[in-house]
């Protein structure tokens, strides 16, 4: 054999890989189906299916953790089926509180996942407070079981292969007074999952599925005939003209008598409920009749059932309704640190939304255009092997060979920019996959603050580049967070001012050129710019003469500086710039800004723009001193010849005046103490602009434009300042790539905003057309 | 060379089983082993016909057709009626455990289990078929497995 | 003299009877006029110097940074380095891509990479030897049997990648 004794290490770190990506996939999906949950109780609506999802989910995870050795997660995995195994069966009550309970689990999974991988401790503590808490949520094993569903005319084996799950619904179904189908479908085994899933699509209005059951019937291999069982509250009449196709045909499951069919007989005690298997003696042709009876009384079926249901209090059967003993409602007994307030950093000021996962699913199509692509530069090398065989038997003459080398120079840059393009595009993900977790996030930190938020999202659609959306998670989380804790008033105070007792956040994104663009706005108590402005002289750190000129752009700007607070004199202020430095910090490693508007009693407004992808970006390349350096030509407004005679100097500083408007300009050669070998008689300004900052760069000469690669400078390197990476211009010369923003930063220093972009601002102070928004502050 | 199919909807389950089963421990003395996963039941429906299989192995709590409607087919065809059949599933689910051995199936394992545990049990399955013994009578139940 | 003799003879017998698995493999390099040698298992490539790319208000040791394989890698100019004159690129010039034990590889440049020794334990000397107080980037001294009293000064990578 060829395997060798590492064969087995390889294959297990392998599947252990694995596990990393399904097992963070099954959480993210939990979130996904928790938050469905949430919706539908907010609407007293209970999908079945919903927590049977949820149920599979934690129970796929368990199987997985205890397989993969991770011990705590397997614990939790475990009494969380518990949970779950009751709310799906029945046994308890699904509420707000074991809601909180089960969105508590989906970020403590998140946790335990980073600490599997070693990154982290475990969260031991919370863990177990989790679990003394979902233990309480247990319910009861039901009673016997419940027999009306004898009074259906089923195969006796087919509770040979219902789970229990699935004859818990079948249960379920009957009593509540639904009445049930078979559906025989007959598909291809090539195409049958996206069939089904038609067909799932098509019956999910009118009923639920029970189960899926071969029928084995048919020799024909290729093709597979289902049987599927199908509760719905709707007549035979109706699903038949719904459900339709060549190889459909759905019945009635009839009745055994048409005594059980009466619904007084069906329920009033628990000793008629259970008919008698004696009493299905009735023939199939008395059968049929029942059911073309019943077709045309599909209504009064239903408002029978629907009586039944209600007179089934105090019947020991097994569905929700009729326990033995009611379900358990769980006391308002929400997770541990949600009840105590000052403690509630404890569950989502350390939380991480960050996926451990580092994978990109694909869709195949994107792929084969790029196999595509691959081949056709194939083509392009072969056509260039033998253009050099043909240049060496010197048969071809140096002008043939250069035409020839044009038009394969051509098709190869064509090949190289859909190569370029489709690498990109499948990076690409929608931003709804932080979105989703940041629902999540908004109703757990609503909860604990018992404050009602209603989150408003648009553009979940936009795509970004992965590894951005992945850094944008913990940001997005902490701003999120910021509105609630801070933004959102109290309900009585939102009533006192005449707000909707619901506070909205509305989170939007959407693409503006090549940059996407994300809001977060709060209908909040809004910040005030008095006291910050207070507190920023307080903290010296701008003089009262120098505040009176500060725009509220600049003004908001101040809570992202670390430290900063209003605390002494607001206290619906306090704290509201925590963490705010560390959201603009981390943003502005992917090439973003942040940028705050607020008014008070209105709301506050917080944008962020970041580029759509890191890893090509478009630059200007640059000569200064004989060195080249790229400037990101999203940070280029325009470059313009240098005219020494409007240089003046302001307080140590020079200023150009382009057209009657003053801009801060400075002398890389000088910043950079670099050496020149030869005067140069003339020179360029790059004016480069981050939001409303601008300056201008000096610069020998404007080489031209390029796509390129970022390639980060080494750990060595980590400490200079103003360059955000580097890349390979070929012929193996490296240009370094400025970082505007630090720059900018650095020259501007705080304090100075006197050079502000003379463009006039828009009403909120966002936009300006083609500008990026940004605050920046020292 | 051993031919196993693996039914189950986890891909890092299937990675797990894969794993053990091509290792040498398992594959090496039979002359390897070969591995084919299915993620569903439809899933193995269409591997079935490239058997014959020496075990096939499969999970019950699986979307739309569940591993109980999956062995009561398996056991009702023509080629794979007399194959051996594991059930890898929760511990918990006793009734279905109870259930699939009901229809045909000759084992199970409670997940967790160690790839010791996986090899064993699959090993014993194998033989009993090959020595054409009949399905072991001391099926254990679901609550005092491992 | 005899007896610096009858130790050699002894050292190269000693080599030959076979106790080469506790010899180490030095790479010696010249810089300024110097024989210095690191340990061959920290250099992982040699390479012609590609154009360096000068990073500004980088520390005074980093000469710049070069492409290998599409990867950036900083490049430390041992002579500022050890504070020897700083001299033009020749045809000689060599850069050794060294791991810095940090996950990053760093180039060192050189003037001329001369040839591989195997020192054994006996053949390497503490650092002392060069008198008091040596820097922490030098390592001992090499005194190679068959070099005829050529010394090389050994260096530890580690104290110059950590602090460039």
């Amino acid at each position: 054999m060829a395997e060798g004794s590492g064969g087995r290490g390889e294959g297990t770190d392998k599947a252990r890989d694995e596990f990393f990506s399904e097992a963070q996939e099954l959480v993210d999906g939990l979130g996904r189906d928790l938050l469905a949950l949430d919706q539908g109780l907010k609407k007293n609506q209970f999908d079945p299916e919903l927590i049977n999802d949820v149920f599979r989910g934690v129970h796929t995870l368990k199987g997985l953790s205890g397989l993969f050795g991770a011990t705590r997660m397997s614990g939790l995995s475990h009494q969380l089926e518990d949970a779950l195994d009751d709310l799906r069966l029945g046994r308890v009550e699904l509420t707000g509180a074991v809601l909180d309970l089960l969105f508590q689990a989906v970020s403590l999974y998140t946790r335990l996942l980073v600490a599997e991988k070693g990154e982290t401790g475990e969260p031991a503590q919370e863990v177990e407070e989790l679990l003394v808490a979902l233990g309480q949520v247990s319910g009861q094993k039901p009673g016997g079981p419940n027999t009306t569903v004898a009074q259906y005319d089923l195969d006796p084996g087919l509770f040979g292969v219902l789970t229990e799950y699935e004859e818990h619904r079948l249960r379920t179904t009957i009593q509540q007074g639904l009445n049930l189908y078979r559906i025989r479908v007959r598909f291809s085994l090539t195409t049958i999952d996206s069939a089904l899933d038609e067909l799932k699509a098509t019956v999910r209005p009118h009923g639920e599925i029970i189960t899926y059951l071969p029928t084995g019937a048919g020799a024909d291999p290729e093709t597979i005939e289902l049987e599927i069982l199908m509760a719905s509250a709707g007549a035979l009449a109706l699903l038949r003209t719904v459900i339709v196709g060549a190889n459909v045909t759905v019945e009635d499951v009839p009745r055994r008598t048409s005594a059980s069919n009466r619904p007084s007989l069906l329920a009033p005690s628990p000793a008629e409920a259970r008919v008698p298997e004696e009493f299905g003696g009735a023939g199939p042709a008395g059968g049929g009749a029942r059911g073309g009876g019943r077709d045309g009384h599909g209504g009064e079926q239903r408002s029978a059932g629907g009586g039944s249901g209600g007179g089934h209090g105090g019947h020991a059967g097994g569905g929700a309704e009729s326990e033995p003993s009611p379900p358990r409602s769980i006391a308002a007994r929400p997770g541990p640190a949600a009840a105590r307030g000052p403690a509630r950093g404890s569950t989502t000021a350390d939380l991480s939304l960050r996926s451990i996962s580092q994978t990109v699913r694909v869709d195949i199509r994107k792929l084969d255009r790029l196999m595509t692509v691959v081949g056709e530069l194939a083509i392009v090398k072969t056509a260039i092997a033998r253009l050099t065989e043909r240049a060496r038997g010197r048969t071809t003459g140096p002008r043939e060979i250069a035409i020839e080398l044009q038009r394969l120079n051509r098709a190869f840059e064509r090949g190289l920019a859909q190569m370029q393009g489709g690498i990109l595009e499948v990076r690409m993900v929608p931003l709804g996959q932080a979105f989703d977790k940041l629902a999540r996030i908004v109703r757990q930190i609503s909860r604990e603050h018992g404050k009602e938020v209603h989150l408003v999202v648009t553009g979940a659609e936009t795509e970004i580049d992965k590894l951005i959306v992945e850094e944008l998670s913990d940001p997005l989380m902490h701003m999120i967070r910021n509105a609630i804790d801070h933004g959102i008033e109290a309900r009585e105070d939102r009533l006192r001012v005449g707000k909707p007792p619901v506070g909205t956040i509305a989170l939007n994104a959407f693409q503006k050129g090549n940059h996407v663009v994300l809001e977060i706005e709060d209908d909040g108590a809004g910040m005030d710019s008095k006291a910050i402005i207070a507190a920023a002289i307080r903290r010296g750190m701008v003089s009262e003469e120098e505040s009176r000129g500060l725009t509220p752009r600049e003004t908001f700007a101040f809570v992202f500086v670390p430290g900063f607070t209003t605390k002494a004199v607001a206290t619906d202020l306090s704290g509201r710039g925590v963490g705010l430095d560390v959201v603009k910090t981390n943003i502005a490693k992917l090439g973003g800004v942040v940028d705050i508007a607020s008014e008070v009693g209105i709301g506050t407004k917080m944008t962020i723009t970041l580029p759509i992808t890191l890893a090509i970006i478009n630059v200007l390349l640059v000569e200064i001193c004989s060195r080249l350096f790229a400037v990101p030509l999203a940070n280029v407004d325009e470059a313009i010849a240098l005219d020494e005679s409007q240089v003046r100097s302001i307080e140590s500083r020079e200023v150009l005046s382009v057209r009657g408007v003053s801009l801060p300009i400075c002398r890389l050669e000088r910043l950079f103490s670099l050496s020149r070998e030869r005067r140069s008689n003339r020179a360029f300004v790059v004016i480069a602009q981050v939001a409303d900052r601008r300056l201008g760069l000096v610069v020998d000469e404007l080489v031209g434009q390029q796509d390129i690669v970022i390639k980060p400078l080494g750990k060595s390197l980590e400490t200079v300042r103003g360059f955000s990476g580097a890349t390979e211009l070929g012929d193996q010369r490296v240009a370094l790539i400025f970082d505007v923003a630090g720059l900018i930063e650095e020259v501007l220093s705080p304090g100075e905003n006197r050079f502000l972009s003379p463009s006039p601002q828009t009403q909120d102070g966002f936009y300006d057309g083609r500008r990026k928004a940004e605050s920046r502050v020292g | 060379m051993r031919r196993v199919l693996v039914v189950e909807d986890s891909v890092s389950a299937r990675a797990f089983v894969r794993a053990v089963l091509e290792g040498p421990e398992f594959a090496g003395a039979a002359g390897g082993c070969e591995v084919l996963e299915a993620q569903s039941g439809f899933d193995a429906m269409r591997l079935l016909p490239r058997g014959p299989y020496d075990l096939i192995i499969t999970d019950i709590n699986m979307a739309d057709i569940n591993g109980l409607e999956l062995i009561r087919f398996i056991r009702r065809s023509a080629h794979h009626g007399r194959t051996p059949l594991l059930i890898i599933s929760s511990l918990r689910a006793e009734v279905d455990i109870e259930r699939g051995l009901s229809l045909g199936a000759n084992g199970f394992l409670g997940k967790p289990f160690t790839p010791e545990q996986l090899r064993v049990e699959c090993e014993r399955l194998i033989q009993e078929a090959i020595g054409g013994e009949a399905p072991p009578t001391d099926r254990q139940r679901p609550g005092g497995g491992p | 003299m005899a007896t610096s003799a009858k130790t050699r003879v002894e050292r190269r017998a000693a080599r030959r009877s076979g106790d080469a698995g506790r010899r180490t493999e030095y790479l010696a390099f010249g810089l300024a006029g110097e024989t210095f040698a690191v340990q061959i298992a920290h250099v992982a490539e040699i390479l012609k110097p590609p154009p360096v790319t000068e990073v500004p208000r980088a520390p005074r040791n980093v000469l710049g940074v070069i492409s290998v394989r599409g990867k950036l890698v900083t490049v430390l100019d041992l002579r500022r380095r050890f504070r020897l004159p700083e001299s033009a690129f020749d045809r000689r010039t060599r850069i050794l891509l060294a791991d810095a034990g940090t996950g990053e590889q760093i180039g060192l440049l050189v003037d001329e990479v001369m040839q591989v020794w195997r020192l054994a334990a006996d053949e390497i000397e503490p650092a002392h030897v060069l008198g008091g107080d040596q820097p922490a980037h030098i390592a001992g001294v090499g005194r190679p049997a068959e070099a005829g009293g050529d010394t090389l000064i050994l260096i530890d990578l580690r104290p110059i990648l950590g602090t460039t």
